[in-house]
């Protein structure tokens, strides 16, 4: 009976054949290829979670009355975003802990991303023909940190709403469009009442769809591309050596799925998260100290916060000093980094499809131009924190923010000639970052000892990556061979 | 932002209407401020002559009229006195940094004693208040705090850095009467803040919110994090949040189907790092 229904459905749709082309997809066995699935999960966990918050969030921001359990806000005037925020925090069973699942859910998310794009950068696998979806993933990192920003203003409580006020305060510094932008954005002069209810439908609706639709994209052209891999076991330019979707990686992605999501759910029960019923309803008088956004828009906040108080006096038009930290550094971070495959390529010459990947080793100035990027990103990520750090190493906070001043300028630099130098000596030790030999310790009939090097599997006889030349690795052009059904598959004997 | 927030908060404290201040919650409450009356207070007066020449003379002088190295105390009243006292900052350890907060050197008594010495020697100042928290307004203690006090003691209370080296001290741990005496005589940086700011019931208020909800959050979500919000909730989502679940993709990534083949076990995998994987002829193989 369900054969016949299945072959049924096959006739009209010939979904077997596609189907069985997409289940023997060979994904490489190479941990780091993971990393991409933790942000896949973590926004399975975002939409299941969120949908569920929805069913409570009172996107608006009109005044009520709290009457609700927690003594210290009963009689207060808030809006019914906090309101129905609050009340799903200590009314509803089982809302705090989606609420805060949600949360955590949103920094992994993100922080998963961020990692991704670094495996993908210090291998190389944004180059030929990647460079598209290289593209489509900076838009979702985009996406993604904008969204969360979004999400965490919605609450509506003192600390958010904090941050509300600075990104009004970052659009109006955009030259000559900015008040009007402004304004566009916030229905009116700031706060106003729209912003919540426009927010809401961003961050529930719009931007849910457009990272759908990207994720779409981004994995079929993960399909359609096949994955790279790491050169040695078999692995070459023109064929992919792995395990195939079904059954094995079915199943360890399977798995990965629940793990992530427990973690997720771990935190989400056992740390808090956003306690905003300590904040209170946000009033643009009332301001708390220690103020700062979530992580991943830390880099901005430290920026604002080292910035030194330029501004730029052109006729007749003055450029704010906000505008150059907010709105021209994540301009060119971003720009840059969309188009940087393109800008290798043009620096390197090297225009050939690869789809084998690099050592970060053998790139080493591709890798220390990453890391020192990275640094400096993370000294203003750090830098967002100046009150925090002065606080806890008692030292005082004009000292932490020229520290941190210098940090963002000296730090790049030092990081950059650290790690080319040591990718420079791993790259002369042919035994770093290999697993250690075991040994066998063999006692003889006399008393005497000797060792001997151990098999670690039976027929396990090439257990470390080859070092290869980077210049010799044959660079096939012709794509159509791997792009017709009958693309090479290396299958390991094992699976078939 | 700090800085930027910072000086709107001084601002805000400077500038905000008295009117925002008064609410509802006015009539339920009631601070009681009066002396602390000393059964014997003529012994009470000698034993903190002695303490204070002791211990504070040799900064503050012998007539606590000031010295080279301790401002004239003269004039300051008990409740100033016995919040520097109270709180462990007098006597003084570092003079080249702000007083810390360190446990006090003198229990109940001889902290009150030294008090109303220094406060007979003159008149005026602020007597040590006595609060009484009996139908207090923790709301509207929640919002006066809000509007006050969150912009140098954060909104959770933490404490924060300020500018040029100072810092607004962490509010877990203090006392009624210290926090009813600190905004009354504003110790150091802290302004003062008068009647006008904060009423009378608005200080029963505060108090009562800061010694039941700054001092004892209600956190059903799990750990605190201490309340310095998402830097530390950062931290933690991506060293504990991302970085478990890329142990795990290390865990996972790595595992085989091994069959079980040449009947040497079932699967395992290698300890971390590469998998077991077939040589080139395996694979020529397929
Ligand atoms: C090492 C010197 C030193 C000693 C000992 C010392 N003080 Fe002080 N005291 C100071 C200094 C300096 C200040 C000013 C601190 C500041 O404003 O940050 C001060 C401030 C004070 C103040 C606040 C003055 C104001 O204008 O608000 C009081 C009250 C006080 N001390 C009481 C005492 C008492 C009581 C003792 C003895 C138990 C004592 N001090 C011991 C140096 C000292
Ligand atoms: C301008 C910033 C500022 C504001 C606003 C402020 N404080 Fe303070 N507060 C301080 C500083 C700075 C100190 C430490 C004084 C010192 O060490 O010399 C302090 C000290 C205190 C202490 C004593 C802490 C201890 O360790 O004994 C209490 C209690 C206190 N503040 C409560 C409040 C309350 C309640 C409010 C609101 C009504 C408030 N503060 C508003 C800056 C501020």
């Amino acid at each position: 009976m369900i054969d016949k229904l299945f072959g049924w459905v096959d006739d009209r749709l010939a979904l077997s054949r596609s189907g069985r082309h997409l289940i023997n997809k060979i994904f490489p066995d190479h941990w780091s290829f993971m990393i991409g699935e933790i942000a896949l999960y973590s926004f399975i966990v975002l939409l299941l979670t969120g949908v569920f918050l929805t069913l409570y969030f009172v996107p608006s921001g009109s005044d009520v009355v709290y009457h609700g359990v927690y003594a210290p806000l009963r009689g207060q005037r808030i809006s019914e975003a906090y309101n129905s925020t609050v009340n799903l925090s200590f009314q509803v069973r089982g809302g705090l802990l989606m609420r805060q699942m949600h949360h955590w859910a949103a920094n992994i998310f993100v922080g998963s991303i961020v990692v991704h794009m670094l495996r993908v950068f210090f291998t190389g696998a944004f180059r030929r023909p990647r460079e598209a979806n290289w593209m489509i993933g900076t838009t979702l990192l985009i996406l993604a940190i904008f969204n969360g920003f979004l999400g965490y203003s919605l609450p509506d409580d003192l600390i958010s709403g904090t941050g509300i006020r600075i990104a009004f305060s970052i659009t109006e510094s955009i030259p000559f469009v900015g008040t009007y932008l402004g304004f566009f954005l916030f229905g009116g002069q700031y706060p106003g009442t729209a912003i919540i209810p426009r927010f809401f439908i961003l961050h529930v609706l719009v931007l849910p769809l457009v990272i759908l639709g990207l994720l779409a994209g981004h994995l079929g052209m993960l399909v359609k591309h096949k994955h790279a891999q790491f050169p040695g076991r078999g692995a070459r330019n023109d064929n992919v050596v792995g395990s195939p979707l079904w059954p094995t990686y079915a199943a360890k992605a399977g798995g990965f799925f629940f793990l992530t999501t427990g973690v997720t759910a771990l935190l989400g029960a056992a740390v808090q998260i956003n306690p905003i019923w300590q904040y209170g309803q946000y009033y643009p008088y009332k301001v708390s100290y220690a103020v700062q956004p979530d992580w991943y828009m830390g880099f901005l906040d430290g920026a604002l916060r080292v910035m030194p108080a330029w501004e730029l006096h052109l006729p007749g038009h003055m450029i704010p000093n906000v505008f150059f930290p907010a709105i021209l550094l994540p301009g060119i971070t971003f720009t840059l980094l969309m188009l940087y495959p393109f800008i290798e390529a043009k620096l390197t010459g090297d225009v050939a499809e690869h789809h084998l990947l690099d050592r970060p080793r053998d790139r080493p100035v591709r890798t220390a131009f990453g890391v020192a990027t990275f640094a400096f990103y993370f000294v203003l990520f750090g830098a967002s924190a100046t009150d925090v750090l002065a606080n806890y190493l008692s030292l005082t906070l004009n000292f932490v923010l020229w520290a941190f001043r210098i940090m963002a300028i000296v730090v790049p630099f030092i990081v950059f000639a650290v790690t080319y130098k040591l990718c420079k000596e791993l790259q002369q030790t042919p035994s770093a970052g290999k697993r250690q030999q075991f040994n066998l310790i063999l006692r003889s009939a006399d008393g005497g000892y000797t060792t001997v090097p151990a098999e670690q599997y039976p027929g396990y006889d090439q257990p470390e990556l080859a070092p290869v030349d980077v210049e010799k690795v044959e660079l096939t052009a012709d794509a159509a061979q791997q792009d017709g059904d009958e693309g090479v598959y290396e299958i390991p004997r094992r699976y078939r | 932002m700090g800085v930027v927030v910072g000086a709107l908060a001084l601002a805000s404290v400077l500038f905000s209407p008295h009117a925002a201040t008064a609410g509802p919650g006015a009539s339920l409450s009631s601070a009681v401020l009066a002396s602390a009356s000393a059964p014997n207070h003529r012994a009470a007066l000698s034993l903190g002559r002695t303490l204070f020449d002791e211990n504070c003379s040799s900064c503050h002088g012998v007539s606590a009229q000031g010295s080279a190295l301790g401002p004239n105390l003269r004039g300051l009243g008990a409740g100033t006195v016995d919040l520097w006292v109270s709180s462990g900052w007098m006597p003084l350890a570092n003079p080249a940094i702000q007083p810390i907060r360190k446990p006090a050197l003198f229990d109940r008594a001889q902290t009150t004693s030294i008090a109303q010495y220094v406060a007979s020697l003159a008149p005026g100042g602020l007597p040590i208040p006595k609060v009484d928290l009996a139908g207090a307004n923790s709301a509207e203690g929640f919002s006066v705090f809000a509007l006050n006090c969150a912009p140098c003691h954060t909104v959770t209370g933490a404490g924060d850095a300020l500018a040029d080296g100072l810092s607004a001290p962490s509010l877990h741990g203090v006392t009624a009467t210290q926090v009813a005496e600190a905004v009354r005589t504003g110790p150091g940086n802290m302004p003062r803040f008068s009647t006008f700011t904060i009423s009378p019931t608005q200080l029963t208020d505060v108090v009562d919110y800061v010694t039941k909800h700054i001092e004892h959050p209600s956190s059903p979500g799990g750990l605190s994090l201490g309340g310095v919000g998402p830097v530390a909730e950062g931290f933690v989502g991506l060293f504990v949040g991302v970085g478990v679940c890329v142990l795990i993709a290390l865990w996972i990534g790595d595992r085989n189907e091994r069959e079980d083949t040449d009947g040497h076990g079932d699967a395992h995998s290698p300890p971390g790092g590469e998998p077991p994987s077939g040589s080139e002829p395996e694979v020529a193989h397929a």
